[in-house]
């Protein structure tokens, strides 16, 4: 899909602006702080209903508004023309989609992918697990409908047998709960096999791609629970019940996995060079890119926060073959890219957008 | 706007789907638009709470020992549908689908808002089935994690007692296309799809 007009109203620092987009290349560029991110932020936010930089979408009304507007237009391979309409409010938000009202992330989730490039996905091989098990759950979830709800559904039942440990609720109730959470963890578990197999494997090739040489990458799951089916994770919890009640809160299950990054078939935390991680991250959000791809039929936006300046001249060559000349590409960068006349440039300054003309 | 206009506001907009304003236009119409119908709505309130009870078999609203249905020797006892409210019941009969009883939980578990078994209507219920009529019981709850885990509870209590425990389908709505269900409709009606002759 590519994105043609975007307009923003009290969204971050950017009181109110209307972009139109020619073509499948645009560069914001200014200054630290200036709002480029922001927009940035603001395209990704219709993946998942998520901003890629904060859990709360407070944050993303400029300070003192009341509600920010964010409207997009997009060019759909399914859906063709396709206008987006969302609201952010401090207590809630509304979307729509050609003016149908979307109630659950559910029916929007994955309709209109972006993958997000950024100098913090570094930490992905660096911090604790939480922002691993996060991105997972956000492709996956983008990537297939039911998986999302599945997962909804485990974390709600897991919310009620917390909540029973911690009341010194009655083993029934504790068993009650757990056979709601077997049910989902079990269709989840393959869920999450298959889909981190999938990835692992577009990894490998996508880092071949970029570069060009003979590394081998892979993403492995490391179960937060050895169990697989209902019965297996029924027993799983029962024998944990003493110890989860000392301990006030569920201490195993899917809620507990974690993804481990290999270079070489080493643990790329421990062993890979900041270069390598740097190299692997990216590949990570490319395998993402082509995962999505693949099961949306929908070419995602690739959204790309102070990366392109950064690439080396070969890696850069390697990256734009990646993606292709259909690949709709919005970067940011304090300086003029390399190549500035193949792209549309915006200068950006204190929340205004104003078009450089070739 | 006056004191007690506004203590009758402030009571009114505690009510379940009233917010202020509805409070505000509610409070107008009664003491001042149509001021002729506020005792007409007083005596029937006063009225309803000396007669409305919970009905002593299944939980139903009742103004005698037993409700409407309950009492009514038409319906077959051995067959008993569990819902969580009384509207869920009310939506059932109007439908005139069903011909069996009862039993109305007054919820479902949801330690999340502090609901745990003992504030549900169960105590009646293992009364009802201990004591052989029932043959069958179909649990009605919403299929959503707090539904589920009550039917888990309600199955764990009476494991022995020969009672037939179904569950109510899910799926799509009559006479709507399957282009128009969204995909986890579409999985519940798959799942629980049935041989057609």
């Amino acid at each position: 899909m590519t994105l043609l007009e975007i307009r923003l109203q009290r969204f971050r620092n950017i009181a109110g602006t209307s972009l139109r987009f020619s073509g499948p290349r645009q560069f914001f560029q200014g200054g630290n702080g200036q709002g480029k991110t922001n927009l940035l932020e603001a395209t990704g936010y219709v993946t998942a209903l998520r901003s890629f930089r904060s859990a709360d979408h407070r944050p993303l009304v400029m300070n003192g508004a009341d509600e920010a507007g964010l409207a997009m237009t997009f060019n759909h391979e399914t859906t063709g023309e396709t206008r987006v309409v969302i609201r952010l409010r401090p207590d809630g938000r509304g979307v729509e989609v050609d003016q149908e009202k979307i109630s659950r992330v559910g029916d929007v989730i994955g309709r209109f992918p972006a993958v997000t490039l950024s100098s913090d996905d570094i930490q992905f091989i660096r911090q604790s697990p939480g922002l691993r098990r996060r991105w997972l759950d956000l492709a996956l979830s983008a990537g297939d409908p039911v998986y999302l709800r599945e997962l909804q559904r485990y974390h709600r039942g897991l919310a009620g047998r917390n909540r029973i440990l911690k009341n010194e609720g009655g083993d029934r109730e504790l068993s009650a709960f757990e056979q709601t959470m077997a049910e989902t963890a079990s269709a989840l578990t393959p869920l999450r096999e298959e889909g981190t197999r999938q990835l692992s494997e577009t990894l490998q090739t996508v880092c071949g791609e970029i570069s060009g040489g003979a590394e081998t990458a892979a993403l492995t799951r490391l179960a937060g629970g050895t169990a697989g089916t209902a019965e297996e994770w029924l027993a799983l919890w029962r024998e944990s019940r003493e110890k989860d009640r000392l301990s006030g809160g569920t201490r195993r299950g899917l809620h507990r996995d974690d993804y481990e990054l290999s270079l070489n078939n080493r643990s790329a935390r421990d062993f890979a060079s900041e270069g390598q991680q740097r190299g692997l991250v990216l590949a990570l959000r490319l395998a993402e890119f082509r995962y999505l791809m693949e099961k949306r039929r929908v070419r995602p936006l690739l959204l790309a926060d102070d990366i392109v300046n950064e690439l080396d001249p070969e890696r850069r060559r390697r990256f734009w073959k990646f993606l292709g000349e259909e690949t709709q590409v919005l970067a940011t960068g304090t300086e003029p890219p390399p190549e500035p006349e193949t792209w549309q440039r915006f200068e950006v300054s204190g929340g205004v957008f104003t078009e450089l003309f070739r | 706007m006056t004191p007690t206009f506004d203590t009758v506001v402030r009571l009114l907009k505690q009510l379940p789907g009233l917010g202020h304003r509805s409070g505000e236009r509610l409070a107008l119409h009664l003491l001042v638009e149509r001021s002729e119908r506020l005792n007409p709505l007083v005596e029937a309130l006063s009225a309803a709470a000396a007669a409305v009870r919970r009905c002593g078999r299944c939980g139903n609203l009742a103004e005698d020992e037993l409700c409407v249905v309950c009492a009514d020797g038409r319906r077959d006892p051995a067959t008993v549908c569990v819902v969580e409210q009384v509207p869920d019941l009310a939506a059932i009969e109007r439908s005139a689908a069903y011909g069996g009883v009862y039993h109305v939980l007054h919820g479902k578990l949801s330690p999340i808002n502090g609901v745990g078994p003992d504030h549900l209507n169960l105590a009646t219920l293992s009364d009802r089935l201990s004591n052989g009529e029932v043959s069958e019981l179909i649990l009605a709850l919403s299929n959503d994690v707090e539904g589920e885990a009550t039917c888990h509870y309600i199955t764990s209590l009476l494991p022995d007692t020969g009672v037939k425990f179904s569950r109510i389908g899910f799926g799509l709505p009559s006479g709507g296309g399957v282009v128009f269900a969204d995909a986890v409709t579409l999985k519940n009606a798959l799942d629980g799809r049935r041989e057609y002759h």
